[in-house]
């Protein structure tokens, strides 16, 4: 099994009319995603690679049951178009922009929990469950494959670099999320790895976490408390950053002695969790603990 | 983007919030006419984007208009933490009876802004979250509803409880109203943070911000571009960092000799990472938007006039592009320029194979292993 996309999982893409969507569209499809719609206002009635586009959320709806939404949509509209999916009735939503301005970002997720919606990100490439043949968002999937490992990210980029190692190895992915880089995300770690826990496919998980937040801290108090019983590995990129610069990454960046590296590895390692301090290291540990 | 003091306390003026009578002034004459114009005694605060300038001596109070243009002879021209003091605020100094702290952050944990607020401003207040904690008291807000009237007047009512007891209504329904017209500032301008400390307390019955600092996300500068300029750097460094912003690409220039050029902030952090665990210093970090020919071809140009550089590590991992596309975007670069420097190429992903017999046609052996190819550059500079 995986969490939370699945090969029956109906997906509708929101500003499907786009370049990016249109190719990232094709690519989800070619991989097996069951997408059933597409919204564009104005370009109703159109297809894009058979997938026929409606001018809102509410008529595609009228004809499709929508499980997921991915957002290939501006940063500028990104809170109008999430909105629009949510009261709509739309439980999962991706959002793949980058730069989401805070205040917006704050009022989508101050709804979604309202309605218990999840989302992805933003500034995320999304996310993807191999053995369901399905991504939602524009991981490249030459490197993934079906297997026993979650996989939670704040970086695209490292994803891909660890899962080809993971793969390598022989060891696959039951589902694979890119929480987004983002200072305030949607799904977090905690939320992430209390689903992999659920999931009886999955038999260990492995984040990839970068300096600043509060997400690694906040899996350290899960295990901690024993709510977690799989064993859960972690690398940490940017343990040799300057301080208080942003890296990238607006959520990187440390503020005082919060966020630091040090203080992330020293919280996970005493409640137990396996932290790797180079990506080498980390996949070593998930070889000897895991493979056959 | 963080706002200079006289623009948070233009915005607050505008808001409703007072703050005391003053002029920007960029030479001492100014400062002279101005403190002349006043009347009276005076406060000279250089307009920095450094933190503690109280505590470095850089605040300057002065009865007279010769003492101010001795004080700002002084301050025009000088540096702190880099940054030099070119303008300075000129303004009346008030007398308080009494300061207070109020402010607005995020709490990124929560998705939410939280309002604090302190009778005893003017001080720290990261010092006063960690020592005095009966002393802060937090309030989230609901982005949604925002700041309700009777929660602003809870929160007055804390912050002003060693206000005297003649008039305290008063005191506390106009508090109430500037942490309404605060909130409002906060919203509409996109803070990441909004402060105002020392509120001061003034004998007539009514308050005065002293001073204010505002940070405005930058996922939200293009609602504001009346305060999108260059902020405390050069101009020349400030256009350099709108170019790079407006190809997608974070350019943070580091001290060391490997020059770094990669796709993905993690990945490029880790790169960083391992270049200084192993024993090499790392000149910069570069994130650049998802590449193709002629991107890659543009990135080698930031590094083609470095000085620092004495080998260049590039890693490509062509997850959505092809390893043969960017392969010729570097061979384009090298027969346009002799490269001031040696190249090592990391390359995994789509069409490994035919990029490496590009980048093997122009003496570059690529290296697939990541650590292998950090090695192969820290070795080249030893």
């Amino acid at each position: 099994m995986s969490i939370l996309a699945f090969r029956d999982t109906n997906v509708l893409i929101q500003g499907i009319t786009g370049n990016q969507a249109r190719q990232h569209t094709k690519n989800m499809l070619d991989y097996g995603t069951r997408i059933v719609a597409g919204v564009r206002p104005g370009s109703g009635g159109e297809n894009v690679h058979c997938v026929p586009v409606y001018n809102s959320i509410e008529e595609a709806c009228q004809s499709h049951r929508i499980d997921a939404s991915v957002l290939f949509i501006p940063a500028k509209s990104v809170k109008e178009a999430a909105l629009d999916a949510m009261k709509n009735g739309i439980r999962l939503i991706v959002c793949v922009a980058e730069h989401v301005p805070l205040h917006d970002a704050m009022f989508i997720f101050e709804e979604a929990k309202k309605r218990g919606t999840i989302i992805i990100g933003p500034n995320t490439p999304g996310m993807i469950s191999p053995p369901e043949n399905t991504k939602l968002g524009f991981v490249p999937t030459m490197y993934f494959r079906p297997g026993p490992i979650g996989v939670c990210s704040r970086s695209g980029t490292l994803t891909y670099e660890l899962v080809m190692r993971l793969t390598a190895a022989g060891l696959g992915q039951s589902t694979v999320i890119g929480v987004g880089g983002d200072r305030i995300i949607g799904l977090r770690f905690r939320d992430a790895l209390k689903l992999f826990e659920e999931d009886s496919k999955t038999k260990a998980t492995l984040l990839i976490g970068e300096i600043g937040g509060s997400m690694e801290e906040e899996v350290g108090e899960m295990v901690a408390r024993g709510d977690i019983r799989k064993p859960v590995f972690v690398y940490i990129a940017g343990s040799t950053a300057p301080e208080g610069q942003r890296v990238g990454h607006a959520g990187a960046i440390i503020a005082g002695s919060g966020g630091s590296v040090e203080g992330k590895v020293k919280t996970l390692q005493q409640a137990g969790v396996h932290v790797g301090t180079t990506i080498a290291e980390v996949i070593e540990m998930i070889k000897k603990a895991v493979g056959n | 983007m963080k706002l200079y003091e006289y623009e948070a306390k233009n915005i607050f003026k505008d808001a409703g919030i007072p703050v005391p009578l003053s002029t920007l002034a960029t030479s001492p004459e100014q400062v002279h006419d101005i403190v002349k114009e006043l009347n009276g005694p005076a406060v000279l605060k250089p307009q920095t984007l450094t933190k503690q300038r109280g505590k470095a001596g850089l605040i300057g109070f002065a009865d007279s208009p010769k003492e101010a243009v001795r004080l700002s002879l002084a301050l025009f021209g000088k540096r702190h933490e880099g940054e030099r003091i070119d303008t300075i605020l000129v303004e009346e100094n008030v007398k308080v009876a009494g300061e207070l702290f109020v402010g607005i952050a995020v709490d990124y944990a929560k998705d939410q802004p939280v309002i604090l607020g302190s009778p005893n401003g003017g001080v720290e207040i990261e010092t006063l979250a960690l020592e005095k904690l009966d002393l802060i008291r937090k309030m989230p807000i609901r982005v949604s509803r925002g700041l309700g009237e009777e929660e602003a007047l809870a929160l007055a009512k804390f912050v002003g409880k060693h206000i005297s007891e003649t008039h305290k209504e008063e005191w506390l329904a106009k508090l109430q109203r500037i942490l309404l017209s605060f909130y409002e500032i906060f919203r509409s301008y996109d803070c990441e943070l909004a402060e105002i400390n020392p509120l001061g307390l003034r004998n007539d019955f009514s308050f005065v911000a002293l001073d204010g600092a505002m940070v405005i996300d930058d996922e939200a500068q293009f609602r504001h571009p009346e305060l999108v300029r260059c902020r405390a750097q050069t101009e020349e460094s400030f256009k350099q960092e709108q170019a790079y912003k407006d190809k997608g690409w974070t350019y943070i220039q580091m001290e060391g000799d490997i020059g770094v050029l990669s796709s993905g902030a993690g990945i490029t952090m880790a790169i960083l990472d391992l270049i200084n665990l192993r024993g090499g210093r790392a000149a910069n970090f570069l994130d650049t938007a998802q590449m193709n020919r002629q991107g890659i071809f543009d990135a080698f140009q930031i590094f083609h006039n470095s000085k620092s550089i004495k080998v260049l590590l590039v890693n490509i991992f062509a997850g959505l592009n092809r390893c043969d596309e960017l392969a010729e975007g570097i061979k384009d670069y090298v027969s346009a320029y002799q490269a001031p420097f040696p190249i090592v190429v990391r390359m995994v992903g789509n069409r490994e194979k035919e990029g490496r017999a590009i980048l093997e046609g122009i003496g570059i052996t690529p290296i697939s292993g990541l650590e292998e190819s950090v090695d192969r550059a820290i070795a080249m500079v030893r």
